[in-house]
């Protein structure tokens, strides 16, 4: 377990020494402090001194308040500049371990910490030795200093668990990410379940730590479902890499690539993939179009190369065929290629409208969000209601006169994905038909050269010596039996591309085959059984909480993320499921969290799991909470005799609220006078 | 011909698709933005609300209003748009009680609307464009005064053509 025993705040101002001492004891403990004496500061040092101030939403001495780095002030009305400060946090697993950690300090990088191998603060041994060490990153610190929260989660046995981060490597969860499920903080802790919880690039986190938290089984099966499906993902990207190389292979050829998908898929016969060519406007495969190549190219050489002379009639003619053929590749291209740039001008038009729906989606999606918050809120007229007259209105800001209903929100919502479907499709068929124009064009361009080529070498030979051998011919021959060799080249290259393809269709079979066999349902039995105390302990706890908003049967714990949710049949039979906050009112919403945390910590206690056995609420009395409540919930909280709970408090600075809330139950009490930091005289 | 026998037609409105700018609860959300990120003292008066609010209508209209900010007020900037949306989600807003009219002309977020702030912030994809673009323009850049050299310049503009 991790025991926090006493914390210290010690602050050098232009005035002198200023600073805080505080121990803390096992089971419950109340921090008291009314409002502004700094009792966010006690609990923030305690994160601080953690390393656990991401949860404030930053990192290092910039998330700590101004009394502990500015200035400091005392009595109300009087600064004092700060020159210096360290907060000592000494704590507890099996042995006793002293930190210290630098606020505001010229010598000191704040990222810096020394450990201290005993009770510095509450012991008698003042002169204990140090061992440097460095959190977040090192922060210009020598490579050989050691890792505070790598020492921290030896400290307390912990085994970090390997998750999968987003893109698919291994990584261990971070310290900072099991922290919000122990240390609630005020000012956003009370928003959602597990609201302070920084951002890493880690799929699921929350679920991947109430897993740890609750020591499940599940871990070891969810980790290599997520295996499985990152080496889908590589296939996927071997299989686009493919994909494009045939595609490119096809180019070379001037041909089109057919029976191919861009998406990863098994294939079972490889024949219906193939390269088709254009001859005399027929396809043909690219293995056919140069069988045929050969067969001509062996008919030319069985012919005797003939004289420019025996050749004229034939010349002729062929010049006339030429000509006819010319003229006709020119038709072609000039008519096409305007075709070709109307058809860019209307992709352009496409992409434009696909902007401008995917951002009015945008902003409709952020509507749709801000209404459901209005309403929570609450407000009226997101309930669609007058907020004077209370009559209904419509979702609308035009003008009264102008009769139109407006679609819902929801409803506007599907139309506008509707339509980016639509126009997503009609870009991707319209960049195929420009890629297939663009493909045709240039077999124009080739044909319309070779064709002019072909021309002059026929002009030529009319007008040479009669006697010479054909040029023209020999050219012919020569040109084939490139074209021969080239093709020859490429249909290697492709029968290779195809068995690199087969293996990644084999590869994928055998995963969509492991994936088949996976278990559909991961938890074992002490999983269910610690799934099941958690459901019951939170019931339980909301019950005791007095939780109204909902009827208890309509509550369930997630089996995906763990966290509680409301459940709602359809109509249809189908149960649809959602978070809690969204269907309680604000207190009750605070009741949930309170219970969730606690269930959280029994259900740990009671299978003895990797809880750290700590639990810091920073001002759970939220929302106007009534103060009966908050006596069931600290009277819950008193008994955790073995463990150490620490409840941040101002009891609404009234002693009579103290009084109640705490009347009759067993706590150790730690009273703020006045101001945190205040005068030490030495 | 055969004749038709119709003894009852009836029409059904269908409901209109509507641009997220004519929402209310998404233009009072805009307000509350603007207000927090962008105005001193979470107070406006009419026309900066205004002037915010054209901007974040379209990327073009931020581009334009940001190079005219970054660019030290030097650069062109004709004029903005005032929409009535905008004055009837205002009335709505006060209405809720999420802004107040203060001095009779300028409009201060209520501890009500920083709630509503507070839950639109902690969203973080929400308005993530909108929220990023007000925290840019920043508190106290556009001020009373700029607004009013900048709707003199308006008139100026008008006589000059």
């Amino acid at each position: 377990m991790l025991k926090i025993r006493a914390i210290k705040l010690e602050v050098n101002t232009t005035s002198g020494l200023f600073g805080a001492e505080y121990e803390f004891s096992n089971g419950l403990n109340i921090i008291r402090g009314d409002n502004t004496t700094g009792k966010s500061s006690l609990f923030q040092s305690i994160l601080y001194g953690l390393g656990f101030e991401e949860l404030l939403g930053g990192k290092n001495e910039k998330t700590m308040q101004t009394a502990l780095k500015d200035q400091v002030e005392f009595p109300d009305g009087k600064f004092h500049l700060v020159n210096q400060s360290f907060v000592y946090l000494e704590i507890e697993n099996k042995e006793i371990v002293t930190i210290k950690r630098g606020i505001t300090s010229d010598s000191r990088k704040p990222q810096l910490v020394d450990v201290f191998p005993g009770a510095l603060l509450t012991g008698n041994d003042k002169t204990l030795p140090s061992r440097p060490m460095f959190v977040h990153d090192k922060g210009g610190a020598s490579d050989d200093i050691y890792g505070f929260h790598l020492f921290l989660s030896e400290f307390l046995d912990w085994s970090l668990p390997e998750v999968i981060t987003t893109k698919g490597e291994m990584s261990h969860l971070y310290l900072q990410q099991i922290a919000p499920a122990f240390i609630i903080e005020q000012k956003s802790g009370w928003s959602d379940f597990f609201a302070t919880l920084p951002y890493y690039p880690i799929r699921n986190t929350e679920s991947r730590v109430v897993e740890f938290i609750l020591d499940l089984d599940v871990f070891e099966n969810q980790k290599r479902k997520q295996q499985l499906s990152s080496n889908k993902q590589q296939i996927n990207t071997k299989w686009n890499l493919l994909f494009l190389q045939f595609n490119k292979l096809a180019e070379k050829c001037g041909g089109t690539l057919r029976g191919l998908e861009q998406n990863a898929s098994i294939i079972n016969s490889v024949g219906g993939i193939y390269i088709a060519m254009l001859k005399n406007e027929k396809e043909i495969t690219l293995t056919d179009f140069n069988e045929q190549q050969k067969e001509e190219l062996a008919e030319l050489e069985k012919q005797q190369t003939t004289t420019v002379g025996s050749n004229i009639n034939k010349n002729e003619e062929a010049l006339k065929k030429l000509t006819d053929k010319l003229n006709q590749l020119s038709l072609n291209y000039e008519m096409l290629s305007p075709e070709l740039n109307y058809d860019n001008e209307k992709l352009k038009q496409y992409t434009k409208q696909l902007e401008a729906v995917s951002e009015d989606l945008r902003k409709n999606k952020g509507a749709l969000k801000v209404k459901s918050l209005g309403h929570e809120l609450p407000a009226e007229t997101a309930d669609d209601s007058c907020p004077t007259c209370h009559q209904p209105i419509k979702d609308s800001l035009l003008p009264s006169e102008i009769k139109q209903t407006p679609m819902r929100i929801e409803d506007n919502v599907s139309f506008l994905e509707a339509q980016q479907k639509m126009i997503e499709v009609y870009i991707e068929g319209q960049e195929k038909v420009i890629r297939e124009k663009e493909k045709k064009l240039l077999t124009y361009q080739t044909q319309l050269s070779e064709t002019r080529q072909e021309i002059r070498d026929t002009k030529k030979e009319l007008v040479q010596d009669e006697r010479l051998p054909s040029v023209l011919e020999i050219e012919k021959r020569l040109n084939l039996k490139k074209k021969v060799e080239f093709f020859s080249k490429q249909i290697e290259d492709f029968t290779q591309l195809i068995e690199e393809l087969k293996a990644l269709s084999k590869e994928l079979e055998n995963l969509l085959t492991k994936e088949k066999n996976l278990p559909t349902d991961f938890f074992t039995l002490t999983d269910r059984k610690k799934l099941a105390s958690l459901y019951d302990d939170f019931i339980a706890l909301l019950k005791k909480f007095n939780y109204q908003s909902k009827p208890f049967d309509a509550i369930k714990i997630s089996n995906e993320n763990y966290l509680p949710v409301a459940e709602k049949s359809l109509d249809n039979g189908m149960k649809l499921a959602y978070n809690l906050k969204f269907d309680s009112s604000a207190s009750d919403f605070i009741r949930c969290l309170w219970s969730y945390y606690t269930a959280l910590f029994k259900t740990s206690v009671a299978f003895k799991t990797n809880h750290p056995m700590l639990l810091i609420f920073d001002e759970p009395k939220q929302q106007d909470m009534a103060i009966g409540n908050f006596k069931s919930f600290l009277s819950e909280l008193s008994q955790f005799k073995e463990q150490q709970v620490l409840v941040f408090a101002s009891f609404e600075n009234s002693d009579d609220s103290f009084k109640e809330a705490t009347q009759g139950l067993k706590f150790s009490l730690n009273r703020i006078e006045e101001k945190l930091i205040k005068p030490i005289s030495i | 011909m055969e004749e038709l026998l119709i003894k009852k037609l009836s029409f059904t409105k269908k409901p209109i698709p509507l641009p997220a700018e004519y929402r209310p609860m998404y233009k009072i959300a805009l307000i509350v933005m603007i207000l927090k990120y962008s105005c001193r003292a979470e107070t406006s008066n009419l026309l900066k609300l205004h002037l915010l609010s054209w901007a974040l209508a379209s990327q073009k209209n931020m581009t334009e209003l940001r190079d005219y900010v970054t660019s030290n007020f030097k650069s062109d900037f004709s004029v903005w748009g005032i929409e009535p949306a905008l004055n009837r989600a205002l009335q709505l807003a006060v209405a809720e009680n999420i802004c107040d009219i203060v001095n009779g002309k300028n409009y201060k977020l209520t501890e009500k609307g920083n709630k509503f702030f507070e839950m639109i912030k902690a969203d973080i994809e929400l308005f993530d464009i909108e929220k990023s673009f007000l925290t840019l323009i920043g508190k106290n850049t556009i001020t009373d005064s700029r607004i009013t050299s900048m709707t003199q310049k308006w008139n100026l503009f008008y006589v000059e053509n």
